[in-house]
């Protein structure tokens, strides 16, 4: 029915929004998962959780497009759209390098890891899922935000892109620490290489949670 | 040959038909943002609409009603007492079908602007194209640009207040108590100040506008200072946000008050014409104004309000359903600026209708960045069916009146 007073209310894009950044943490706690069997000895399940989180990407792929998809030309958004476009771009990019991250690993992920080097990925790992985490607490604080305009809330949540900001400096020094252990121990240029590559692409999962808040503090711009 | 008195039936039937229309039409305009805010329900909002709509139509309604709205048709039209009986059958059938199409494919026409087309439509078959007043129709005309946008601005500015004093405050709760007698004592001025000028009782009243401001302003500020008292005591611990709650109580007012005037106001649409063949069929002839009895006012009343719960289920739940991002500080503005387009647009004596004020208001509140998402280019399509709609009820208009000249 075209109500017209109705017609002129779209649906927010900002519920799809916390939709898909629900998926980015519900997909960071399966990667969190599959990099513990992968550094724990004997490992089995690493390929099912692959595919778990392939499955999330998909879902997560669909909210995108929806979104994207259903926002009607000449429609006013309280930030600018193609801000949110970004924003969902990154959160998005989010997901794709935890997907890339494992399927790097698959290639040779048989062989494990040395086990001195467990510890610092787990570490490593913990501190880029936290990151995750920390993002999509704040985009629900934003949709608060958003719906009250409440000075104190905005303040809370630049507080959060602040800290979003640590974390990922945090994950940037354990992955330079990581990669400099991987030189120092590992004389096999082979497996260098292989878990070199690793730890970038893992870092930037972090990379990319922080240019999401970054696009978040454009939105919620006064 | 057709009798009178079976004429004066069937314009009852269309008089009820077309109060119908106004009632299933009109509906969502009144309540759609107190149902989508949540400040009532469905069942509150069909059961306000249709008491106030009762109330307003009976006891604020006209009770001397132009025979002609606005004057934009020429009163020597119903000279002729045969010609003006088939005329206000005509344009009294063609309005209502029109608004009735409008209510099926659920297109946002005004009302009075369908009666006022079909006015002109019996006017131009009865006496040629010198009987219309084309200025009268350029007020119309600047009525679809002039209603839209005031209430825009009245809704944008509302909002951006509301959120300077209130949301971006320490304590929005405390805040909104202590502002609360404003916010409520200036919607109070407004619905006096409308009660006074729009309302034909009110116009009966007959007191200067000067008065008329005092009277307003003094009775805002001690209303204004009560409801804060209420406030206080009804709307205890706030949950996680205590000023919507406290708008949500304002808001219930906000919207009876539209429904009473929807009712005062629309109900001569479906009555005025209703009242011309009554007079004709009784007296044998008709002037430029007559006596509405009581009963017609209770009948027409009756009409909009069985529209409303007819239609207004359906209307009402989907409103509640789809608009999800409507607070009550939102609503209130909108509300707001409706109500105060409305008043003013019909002191300067234009006819604007409530759908117009409505979304206009929903435009300002979007443009100050209060909705999450509002749809801009929707109001070029509303724009096209309020441009459609008075020449389009006007051809009606002469098509049924030719066929009912070969009739009767």
């Amino acid at each position: 029915m075209r109500i017209p007073f109705l017609s002129m209310f779209v649906t927010s894009p900002f519920e799809g929004l916390l939709e898909h950044a629900e998926k980015v943490n519900e997909c960071a706690l399966v990667f969190q998962q599959a990099m513990e069997c992968y550094i724990s000895e004997g490992c089995e399940r690493f390929e099912d959780f692959r595919q778990d989180i392939h499955r999330i990407e998909d879902e997560a792929d669909s909210i995108k497009r929806r979104i994207r998809g259903h926002l009607p030309k000449g429609t006013l958004l309280q930030y600018d759209k193609f801000e949110l476009f970004r924003y969902l771009g990154e959160q998005d990019k989010v997901l794709d390098a935890m997907q890339e991250s494992l399927d790097w690993i698959s290639i040779r992920s048989e062989l494990g890891i040395p086990q001195r080097l467990a510890t610092d990925i787990k570490i490593f790992v913990n501190a880029v899922t936290n990151a995750v985490a920390e993002l999509s607490k704040m985009a629900a604080e934003a949709q608060k935000y958003f719906k009250s305009y409440s000075n104190d809330q905005r303040i809370h949540v630049k507080e959060m892109i602040r800290s979003l900001r640590r974390q990922e400096h945090e994950a940037d020094k354990l992955e330079d620490g990581l990669k400099q252990k991987v030189f120092d121990s590992i004389s096999d240029p082979v497996t260098v290489f292989h878990l070199v590559r690793m730890a970038e692409i893992i870092g930037s999962i972090a990379d990319h949670a922080e240019n999401a808040g970054d696009m978040m503090r454009a939105m919620i711009a006064v | 040959m057709i009798s009178e008195f079976h004429i004066l039936i069937i314009g009852y039937i269309f008089g009820f038909y077309m109060a119908w229309n106004i009632g299933a039409n009109d509906v969502a305009n009144s309540m759609a943002s107190a149902v989508g805010a949540k400040a009532i329900t469905i069942r509150q909002a069909i059961f306000i609409a249709g008491i106030l709509n009762i109330v307003g139509a009976t006891f604020i309604g006209s009770h001397v009603t132009n025979t002609i709205r606005k004057g934009i048709v020429s009163t020597d039209i119903l000279a002729d007492p045969n010609l003006a009986l088939i005329g206000a059958l005509s344009a009294l059938l063609s309005a209502a079908l029109w608004v009735s199409f409008a209510t099926w494919k659920s297109l946002p026409v005004s009302t009075t602007h369908s009666i006022v087309g079909a006015m002109i439509g019996f006017g131009i078959m009865a006496g040629g194209f010198t009987m219309i007043n084309w200025g009268k129709l350029g007020a119309v005309v600047l009525s679809w640009v002039i209603s839209p946008v005031f209430s825009m601005a009245i809704g944008f500015g509302m909002f951006k207040i509301i959120v300077k004093t209130i949301l971006k405050k320490k304590d929005p709760y405390e805040r909104a108590l202590k502002l609360s007698p404003f916010f409520i004592g200036i919607a109070i001025f407004v619905v006096i100040l409308s009660f006074l000028f729009k309302t034909p009782l009110g116009k009966r009243l007959s007191i200067g506008t000067p008065t008329a401001l005092i009277v307003a302003g003094t009775l805002a500020c001690l209303l204004g200072y009560a409801g804060m008292r209420a406030l206080r005591r009804f709307v205890k611990n706030p949950e996680a946000s205590g000023e919507e709650a406290i708008f949500r109580k304002i808001q219930i007012g906000t919207s009876c008050y539209v429904a009473l005037a929807q009712g005062a106001n629309d109900v001569a649409n479906a009555i005025g014409p209703l009242a011309v063949i009554y007079f004709i069929v009784k007296t044998g002839s008709v002037g430029t104004k007559v006596p509405v009895p009581l009963f017609l006012l209770l009948f027409g009343g009756i009409g909009i309000a069985c529209g409303i719960a007819m239609a207004g289920n359906r209307v009402m739940e989907t409103i509640g359903r789809r608009i999800t991002t409507l607070n009550n500080t939102r609503g209130f503005s909108v509300d707001f600026a409706a109500a105060t387009t409305v008043l003013i647009a019909s002191k300067l004596g234009l006819p604007v209708s409530t759908t117009h004020a409505a979304v206009g208001g929903v435009m300002g509140v979007g443009l100050a960045r209060g909705i999450e998402a509002v749809n801009f280019r929707i109001i070029f399509q509303i724009m096209i069916y309020w441009i459609l709609t008075v020449p389009i009820s006007a051809i009606t208009s002469i098509v049924i009146f030719k066929i009912l000249q070969l009739v009767v």
